[in-house]
């Protein structure tokens, strides 16, 4: 179990001692300790600016996709856990059929369409699409049809009106659903390569994952700088799992278990 | 006005869903049907690029990669992940350590993955050394320039990138096992192996059959890691499907064709997802 476990870690380990060193050479086992410990690859990664553009665009993209994803699936799922009208039903299964639908099926179309919409190379192609998740949308529904609905009930006696109600009351309450939606959505987002790569044309915005295959892709980088650049991108979804666990847990499991 | 309100709160949503996922799917079926190249018109062409695509070598070799890379992940993944939640399960000390260790790479992107495991398997690079060490006959330029161990080299890096999350998927259902049935088990001396075949095995059918289902809808569509690699080669012998419908429709610009490639895989898909659906109802089991 512990070699396993070792065998599991070791190529992340490889990643981070091979972007502390300067002159890495694995031409031998020993290669690893060779050379000496510096932070001289990230500072020449983040030279020039390149990277500093790929991590904040990484960040304003995923933050923004979280956030919309927070308040969208709230209301989605609430909608469809508390009201009942024409297509309720087949508007909560669509979320669960669209998990079954393979991206590359959309791919070429999402990109005709959104080079007609004017938005190819843009924020708005990085964005749009991810607004509201299906995954999310299931998550929110099965999460408020199982809260008593009394509090609702008596703040709409009291008059409070819809988004009231939804806003003060429900969401509070949806805390720790909301928690496992946001980090799931964005991580995935952080991760996400496929649609930025193809929805994206120019160095300004590529997100790190597109950024990182195209600094291998274009000019033959250094190991050692390459391996700076996978850090910053591995490091901060590692801590946000460490820290979030038990969410990133559920969210994979609700599916299944439930599902 | 209450209508009014919950439209307002699906419209998100319904949004959503219309333009970016109905609208693709039946707009791509449609230039399946169609010589659409972005410049200039479309034009129906019935079932041609169908018949054009079987009998492309390119797409052929795409699809048996594809196949083979599917076939040959997805049972031991399987089987790798199942082993290690079972002896996670078991209460040893520290399991908690262990569940989250082997999840990490899951959760990582695959982008970096694929650049790590680039540079191990690269010459010189230490996966390519150990090979040697232990005497295999490993190509002198590293395992992602040989036909012959490019695509399995990928392979195997993909078993190790999944299989913490399938653990994970494995370890939910195994605490869904009610634990009186265990006690009950105990107490009629039924022993560890007995345990394991008559009731965990047993428990866990419906989602081992969650676990292919997912996994085979993933793994038809590998194209980062191939992406990032080896650009499908060398000699086409690591190109997938997804590749080809990325290679055809979005760099050279054939839309139709490749449009009728990623529906003949969504078919296949579909076809297996299916099957294994069936089989979880038929045997009772609900999902």
């Amino acid at each position: 179990m512990s070699l396993i476990l070792i065998g599991m870690l070791s190529p992340l380990v490889y990643m981070v001692t091979a972007s502390l060193r300067d002159v890495f050479s694995p031409a031998s086992l020993i290669g690893i300790f060779s050379g000496n410990l510096t932070l001289a690859n990230y500072k020449e990664v983040f030279a020039g600016g390149r990277m500093t553009l790929f991590v904040l665009n990484s960040l304003l993209v995923a933050a923004v996709v979280t956030a919309a994803n927070i308040v969208f699936c709230l209301m989605t799922g609430y909608a469809l856990a508390r009201k009942r009208f024409f297509g309720s039903k087949a508007l909560f299964y669509s979320a669960t059929a669209i998990l079954m639908i393979p991206q590359h099926v959309v791919i070429i179309p999402v990109f005709i369409l959104i080079s007609w919409l004017g938005m190819y190379n843009t924020y708005w192609a990085l964005i749009l699409p991810w607004l509201v998740n299906p995954l999310g949308v299931f998550l929110m529904k099965q999460y408020i049809s199982n809260l008593p609905d009394d509090c609702e009930q008596a703040a709409r006696i009291d008059g409070a009106g819809e988004f009231t109600i939804l806003f003060k009351i429900v969401m509070p309450l949806c805390k720790p659903a909301l928690a496992v939606l946001a980090v799931q959505v964005f991580l995935t987002n952080w991760n996400s390569f496929l649609y930025p790569f193809i929805l994206t044309s120019s160095t300004e915005l590529y997100t790190l994952p597109v950024g990182l295959a195209m600094m291998q892709g274009l000019q033959q980088m250094e190991l050692g700088r390459l391996m700076a650049g996978s850090t910053i991108a591995a490091l901060p979804v590692i801590i946000v799992f460490l820290f979030f666990q038990r969410q990133i847990t559920e969210g994979i499991t609700a599916g299944a278990v439930k599902g | 006005m209450n209508r009014i309100n919950t439209a307002i709160l699906v419209s998100p949503w319904l949004l959503t869903l219309g333009i970016f996922w109905v609208f693709p799917v039946v707009y791509s079926l449609g230039l399946a049907f169609t010589d659409y190249r972005i410049f200039g018109e479309a034009t129906f062409v019935g079932l041609a690029n169908f018949g054009r695509l079987l009998g492309d070598p390119a797409f052929l070799q795409a699809f048996s990669n594809t196949a083979f890379f599917v076939f040959g992940t997805i049972p031991l993944t399987t089987v790798i992940a199942l082993i290690l939640a079972l002896l996670i399960n078991d209460k040893i000390p520290g399991h908690k350590i262990f569940q989250a260790g082997y999840f990490i790479p899951s959760i990582t992107s695959m982008v970096v993955i694929a650049l790590i495991f680039s540079s191990l398997y690269a010459r010189g690079g230490y996966l390519h050394l150990l090979g040697r060490l232990i005497g295999f006959d490993v190509p002198p330029n590293g395992y992602l320039f040989s036909t012959k161990t490019a695509l399995s080299a990928i392979m195997i890096m993909d078993i190790w990138v999944a299989v913490g999350y399938y653990v994970l998927l494995f370890l939910a259902g195994i605490k869904g096992i009610p634990e009186e049935v265990f006690e009950a088990a105990r107490l009629d001396g039924a022993g560890f192996w007995r345990r394991l075949y008559s009731i965990t095995l047993p428990q866990l059918e419906p989602i081992t059959l969650f676990v292919l289902v997912i996994n085979t809808i993933r793994s038809f569509q590998i194209f980062v890691e191939i992406y990032v690699m080896t650009r499908g080669g060398p000699l086409g012998s690591t190109s997938t499907v997804v590749y080809f419908v990325f290679d055809e429709g979005l760099h050279k610009f054939n839309i139709g064709y490749a449009s009728a490639a990623a529906y003949l895989l969504f078919m296949v898909i579909l076809i297996f997802a299916i099957v294994q659906l069936k089989l979880v109802t038929h045997r009772g089991g609900s999902l």
